[in-house]
């Protein structure tokens, strides 16, 4: 080793040790009887073991020392001005020796410059895997003009996000995006404006297609594939915004007018049917159940707009299906009568392994992000009883949701930080159907991460893997002309 | 050169930066003022990430901080003069040949780059790319080594592409042209090696940047509109690349004694080019709407007035503004006739989705206690920003209008951003202290009119279309909000709905009715009566009189300029003689 080597060495093994030692730890703490007041909430709740740092902040403090404790003794400290930074694979390590206990969390905190000790408080680690990762559309939450936007996916056991598609790479917006049963490499994404488009890939090809038909209302809009993936469930709503004058609500988006149809993906052809497209009824939210045989949707009696927009209450139905022959059966019933009740229900949802349904409702109307009131609830398929979700509900906006392929995880989109701004929060979701308190989409620097983005995180879908989207690929399709049209038949 | 030569020459871009101070600060400064408000320029270390980590982007960076000065038209107008006097310096500097002539040369590319900045959406970020380019091959010319000085131009292609983006290309024509001059053909390997590094630098950004081939090829920063090409901009870039080869000519050698009528012709050539082109560049219009639009932002309500005084407004952008400024002084109802009216557009323009329009909408709506709408054009202007940046004039808004509405978090988002910068730093201190200590309302009258005017008993969704009655309501739940009566009148008297306006009168408590109602009533009067027996005390005999002679005048069919000389003051001229719905 030469002597400049070694003087390098030295000078790094020093800089370390005088990094560490910067690392605030509390001397002479005084003990506080209560726990914490951290940002994120993450007191008491349940988490996979794929997850990255729970990272967090106290409020109204000037340094951390944070201890986490597994079952078996083995500890791992963070600590510094803004948040805690646990190491990843530290983390990792430590979950995986706490599954099916919790991890201890003993919080020190420097107020003033006198450092105070909280309760400790647990984090329970569910031996229930999630999902490789997230993938959701960052947005702000606009009224009609967008600005800088895309579709975006998260590793969730780590804190990498990246780009899957962004309006740099054409003029337009990304909009809804969906996975078979979060399956990476089935997708559908809707591109709007001047090239719109909805983008699928699966069988790993890529193209754009057109998907008005001149016997359909207009654009396919809310997608949900069939879990063959030979089909795909779209409504096709003609939509409208109101702005309202007050500050409680102040954004409405309403359809004066929506229908259902199915795409069959191996023929190329809308299939619709009468019972689905009735005159006077709004049909909207398709979701297949994971046999595939039901299609469920939302419908409610059509209304004048907006004059009677607070009267639009739509009701849960089912209708059978055929996916040997594509047809859509004449058996429409009804499931929840939201309407009775002076409720609307949302984005209904069948866990994956078929035992629930989760569903939004919210006063009125099918855009429920802009409600308040909105909650999420479930639906027992086996007993018929519904309930709201109270173990994640809040005070606030908590709307749309989305299942882990093993259904005992939920994502869900909640507006409680701040009344505007969209987060995502994960709950953990048990065999006997309740559910775990949910976690914010954990950050490295939580309280700056959150308080500095200004974009919502919008329909947050778990995904298996990452999604294979060749960049280049999808922006020459989307800013090419030809689209490939979408044909028509009705079932039989 | 030296001596005198030196003296004239530095004189010469002396004179020309007093020049282009000048003209920015005293003939175009407004168009500095919207410059400034479509971005915020943060002092932080994650917006110079997200900025400058993309091809251009350094230079992008440098640009959107030269720009925050403009919330000072003086200083943005010095900071643009000195842009173009370093380009022009830099220019000269990447010239091999020192003498009177090259210097004049020097300045040609200046000249695009000030017509260039007539136009409202170009960005300083490519000035500054070429400032940076010309710099790097001027400090290229000085190493004397032949092989090391190859060596750190050809390796510093992909750093300045990184740096200053696709206007990259000049500094590869340069740094060719300057070696194919002084070694022929010695140069070519190099040549080739050069433009091979240029273009793969296009192809690898393709597949690492989110921007299509295009937009990497015509830069992604230069110009707000990103499918636009900005041809002054690149105009100038060649120019530095021509100017400085044709400086490393030998041909210059030959003038040894006639520098000074050689550089004298190049100058007066200059003089004639860049008035030429900025004459034909600026847009006096624009510039007139972005005063108005300044004059409502900073509330100079009199001020607004005077220039009206001076040159009637005319278009619906302006009238609106001036409109606002009669109704903040309470002249609305006696004098919005005095000046030429558009019909509603010039009260309240209806939503446009772009970035300019919405914003002195907001403004009548922010003052007229829409808070919710004020909001609703700030954040769609906003978002309609086409090179997606976002406005610290308009995040100022949006944390008012969230206040007001009691969504105080948000509004501490907007504020902590603007924490962040330079001109709005105390502003959103003192807010963030009056938040806390919660005499927000107390110290801040402005936005405690706002949260008494807005509405509070009625919720219904925004029409254009319902403009009266969503002004009536305004009146009816504060009685004092006197902008909702003028603008609700007036809405009435711009349509030429004299009905609706007869079922509204009696909303007006004025002890004398005011000149232009007084008119309306007594146009509607004539309209529905054969004489004046019975009219109202309130109407007063001078209007009667000269309406009557209005109406002789106007069956005898008298001119439309003669009528204007005589009634243009008058709401009658304005039911016959302007805006047709």
């Amino acid at each position: 080793m030469t002597l400049d080597m070694k003087r390098t060495l030295s000078l790094l093994i020093t800089a370390t040790l005088v990094l560490a030692a910067c690392s605030p730890k509390a001397r002479n703490a005084s003990q506080v009887a209560a726990r914490p007041d951290i940002y994120p909430d993450y007191i008491g709740v349940t988490i996979p073991t794929g997850i990255s740092p729970l990272d967090f902040t106290v409020k109204g403090t000037d340094a951390l020392d944070v201890v986490l404790k597994s079952p078996d003794g083995k500890t791992l400290r963070s600590g510094g001005k803004a948040s805690t930074k646990f190491p990843i694979k530290k983390w990792a390590r430590l979950l995986q020796k706490s599954i099916g206990d919790s991890v201890m969390v003993s919080v020190s905190a420097r107020k003033n410059g006198k450092w105070e000790s909280y309760e400790p408080f647990g984090m329970y680690v569910s031996p229930d895997p999630i999902d490789y990762g997230l993938d959701y559309r960052l947005l702000e939450p606009g009224y009609e003009i967008y600005s800088h936007m895309g579709i975006y996916e998260r590793e969730l056991s780590t804190f990498k996000q990246r780009a899957i598609i962004e309006n740099t790479q054409f003029d337009g917006c990304v909009n809804c995006h969906s996975f078979n049963h979060n399956d990476p490499s089935a997708m559908s994404l809707h591109i709007r404006g001047k090239h719109g488009a909805t983008l699928l890939q699966f069988d790993g090809k890529l193209a754009a297609y057109n998907t008005k038909t001149d016997s359909t209302l207009g654009f396919c809009v809310y997608p949900y594939w069939h879990p063959s993936g030979n089909y795909i469930a779209f409504s096709t709503n003609s939509t409208r915004q109101g702005f309202h004058v007050q500050p409680d609500k102040i954004i409405e988006v309403f359809d004066l007018d929506s229908d259902m149809q199915v795409y069959d993906v191996r023929n190329n052809q809308i299939i619709t049917a009468p019972q689905i497209k009735r005159e006077g009824i709004w049909e909207s939210f398709p979701a297949f159940t994971p046999d595939g045989r039901t299609l469920y949707f939302t419908a409610a009696k059509a209304i004048a707009i907006p004059g009677e927009l607070t009267q639009s209450h739509y009701n849960l139905m089912k209708v059978s299906f055929d996916p040997e022959t594509g047809t859509i059966g004449n058996d429409v019933e009804l499931v929840i009568d939201a309407a009775s009740m002076s409720k609307s229900v949302c984005f209904p949802k069948p866990s994956y392994d078929g035992r629930y349904l989760m569903y939004t409702l919210c006063d009125y109307g099918t855009f429920s992000i802009w409600h308040h009131e909105s909650d999420l609830w479930l639906l027992d398929l086996l007993t018929g009883e519904t309930r709201p979700i109270d173990e994640v509900n809040s005070d606030d906006t908590d709307s749309y949701h989305n299942w882990s392929s093993n259904s005992r995880w939920f994502v869900f989109s909640s507006r409680r930080d701040d009344g505007l701004f969209t987060r995502p929060y994960i709950a953990h979701f048990d065999e006997n159907g309740v559910a775990g308190k949910p976690f914010m989409l954990p950050q490295r620097d939580p309280a700056n991460y959150y308080e500095d983005l200004f974009r919502s995180f919008n329909v947050p879908e778990f995904v298996t893997g990452p999604v294979k989207m060749n960049k280049i690929r999808a922006q020459k399709a989307i800013n090419a002309p030809e689209r490939i049209q979408f044909g028509f038949r009705w079932s039989k | 050169m030296s001596g005198i030569r030196r003296i004239i020459s530095i004189g010469m871009t002396v004179l020309f930066g007093i020049a282009i101070y000048c003209f920015y600060s005293l003939k175009y400064p407004y168009h500095l003022h919207f410059q400034e408000q479509y971005q915020l320029f943060e002092f932080t270390w994650a917006y110079f990430l997200r900025v400058s980590s993309v091809p251009g982007g350094l230079a992008d960076w440098i640009g959107r901080f030269l720009t925050q000065f403009c919330y000072y038209a003086p200083a943005g107008a010095a900071v643009i003069a000195l842009l173009l006097c370093s380009v022009q310096l830099l220019t000269f500097a990447a010239a091999r040949k020192k003498n009177l002539s090259t210097y004049a040369l020097s300045f040609l590319p200046v000249i695009p780059l000030i017509a260039f900045y007539c136009d409202e959406n170009a960005l300083l970020g490519g000035t500054v790319a070429i400032a940076i380019l010309l710099a790097a091959s001027a400090l290229c010319r000085q190493i004397r080594d032949r092989r090391l000085r190859l060596i750190i131009e050809a390796a510093l292609i992909p750093v300045l592409y990184m740096a200053c983006g696709s206007l990259t290309v000049f500094y590869v024509l340069i740094t060719i042209l300057s070696e194919c001059i002084e070694n022929k053909a010695k140069a070519l390997p190099f040549a080739l090696i050069s433009t091979v590094l240029a273009v793969a630098c296009l192809l690898i950004a393709v597949h690492i940047f989110p921007y299509v081939l295009e937009r990497l090829v015509l830069g992604v920063h230069y110009y707000r509109y990103h499918n636009i090409l900005p041809v002054m901009l690149w105009v100038a870039g060649l120019f530095t690349a021509v100017t400085a080869c044709l400086g490393s000519l030998e041909f210059w050698d030959g003038l040894s004694r006639k520098h000074i009528l050689s550089g004298s012709l190049i100058y007066c050539l200059l003089v004639l080019l860049g008035t030429g082109l900025t004459i034909k560049s600026a847009d006096w219009a624009k510039e007139e709407w972005m005063h108005y639009d300044f004059m409502v932002r900073m509330e100079m309500w009199n001020r607004i007035m005077m220039t009206a005084d001076r040159k009637n407004p005319d278009k619906p952008m302006t009238v609106s503004c001036l409109n606002l400024a009669l109704s903040k002084t309470g002249r609305m109802s006696d004098h919005q006739f005095d000046y030429f009216q558009n019909g509603p557009e010039g009260l309240i323009p209806a939503f446009k989705g772009d970035f300019t329009s919405p914003v002195p909408t907001g403004e009548i709506y922010w003052h007229l206690g829409m808070v919710n709408t004020a909001q609703h054009y700030a954040f769609e202007a906003q978002e309609a920003i086409p090179d997606f940046q976002k406005s610290a004039r308009l995040y100022k808004r949006l944390a008012q209008t969230n206040i007001v509405n009691g969504d105080w978090g948000v509004a501490r988002k907007y504020l902590k951003s603007l924490h962040n910068t330079l001109f709005y730093r105390r502003w959103a201190d003192e807010t963030v202290a009056l938040l806390d200590s919660g005499e927000i309302f107390e110290k801040r009258p402005e936005l405690a009119r706002a949260r008494d005017l807005r509405l509070k008993e009625h919720d219904f969704l925004f029409s254009e279309t319902e403009m009266d009655s969503m002004l009536g309501l305004l009146r009816v739940e504060n009685p004092s909000n006197d902008i909702a009566l003028d603008y609700m009148m007036s809405w009435c008297l711009l349509k030429k709905d004299l009905g609706r306006f007869v079922e509204l009168i009696g909303m007006v408590t004025a002890p004398t009715m005011p000149k232009s109602y007084q008119e309306a009533l007594l146009l509607r009067w004539v309209l529905t009566h054969d004489s004046f027996e019975g009219l109202p005390s309130y109407l007063l005999p001078v209007h009667a009189q000269r309406i009557s002679r209005f109406i002789n005048d106007l069956q005898a069919g008298k001119k439309e300029d003669q009528m204007l000389r005589d009634y243009g003051d008058t709401y009658w001229f304005y039911y016959y003689f302007r805006y047709r719905s």
